[in-house]
């Protein structure tokens, strides 16, 4: 049984928790309310702890709720998109008759830690530059990989805009990764 | 849907292919235009190779920023509230 010491986590987990909300929110504010509420919580669950996981396990699971309580409530304060809203920034990416106005380029296969390193700058600057909604409604479909299906039920809205939002924002990321360097330079 | 769909529509069954499954009929119209669409074909390609990305370098990686110390003070301040010491 691991032995749990609220007073310790904060300065043990801390770090580590932020920067899993903070890939997911986009915001340092509300990836540093999303520790608060976590600890918050965890102290007043410390009797549940059944002692299994580690400590960061088990805040890391708290906290994974505490994300998506805090992307609901943002999700609240912004306007969904309608289907039809925003399709002219989809627009620019073809022409009229529907083919690629700019098709896609081939990538390169960063492999050296300076390749990577600037890779890791890109997708996350490419993903903080998306509207915040989407950009968490496509990290937690990319990135904690939850079904599209939860996301939806959770964030309390329809399937429908769940696609929307994520198609979106994959076409955006797509030509963001590329407009920033990500392409093969002189491939075919 | 037509028999072929166009490249834009084609992105977007790409895109709803990433998160379930398909029905038939846009399974087979997607399959059809991949097969004969390099363009498309790279995209989709493309699509699994960003998710696949931001799973590896997301887990890979911390190098990112901690808690401000700011942040870190005002944290700390409520959880001795709630510890009460």
């Amino acid at each position: 049984m691991n032995a749990l010491d609220a007073h310790t986590w904060l300065a043990d987990h801390g770090d580590y928790l932020f920067r899993v909300a903070r890939r997911q929110l986009h915001s340092d504010e509300l990836a540093e309310d999303a520790v608060q509420e976590t600890l918050l919580a965890a102290i007043e669950a410390q009797a549940r702890y059944a002692g299994d996981a580690s400590p960061r396990t088990w805040l890391t699971g708290i906290l994974k709720h505490k994300i998506v309580d805090l992307i609901r409530r943002n999700v609240r304060e912004v306007e969904i998109p309608r289907d039809e809203d925003g399709e002219e920034a989809v627009d620019s990416l073809f022409k009229q008759d529907g083919h690629w106005a700019e098709p896609p380029r081939p990538w390169g296969n960063p492999q050296t830690e300076a390749e990577l390193g600037q890779l890791r700058r890109v997708l996350d600057e490419c993903a903080d530059r998306l509207k915040p909604v989407m950009a968490q409604v496509f990290s937690l479909r990319e990135v904690a990989g939850m079904e599209t299906e939860e996301i939806c039920k959770e964030l309390g809205i329809t399937p429908t805009n769940c696609w929307v939002l994520l198609h979106r924002a994959r076409l955006f990321m797509r030509q963001c990764l590329e407009l920033n360097g990500f392409s093969k330079a002189g491939a075919a | 849907m037509k028999w072929m769909p166009t490249c834009r529509e084609t992105t977007k069954l790409a895109s709803r292919a990433m998160d379930e499954r398909l029905p038939l009929s846009s399974r087979m119209a997607l399959r059809l235009h991949l097969a004969i669409c390099e363009n498309c074909a790279r995209f989709n390609r493309q699509l699994q190779d960003m998710r696949r990305l931001f799973r590896e370098e997301t887990a890979a990686r911390d190098d990112a920023a901690g808690l401000a110390p700011e942040a870190r003070q005002r944290i700390e301040t409520e959880l001795q509230k709630m510890l009460g010491s």
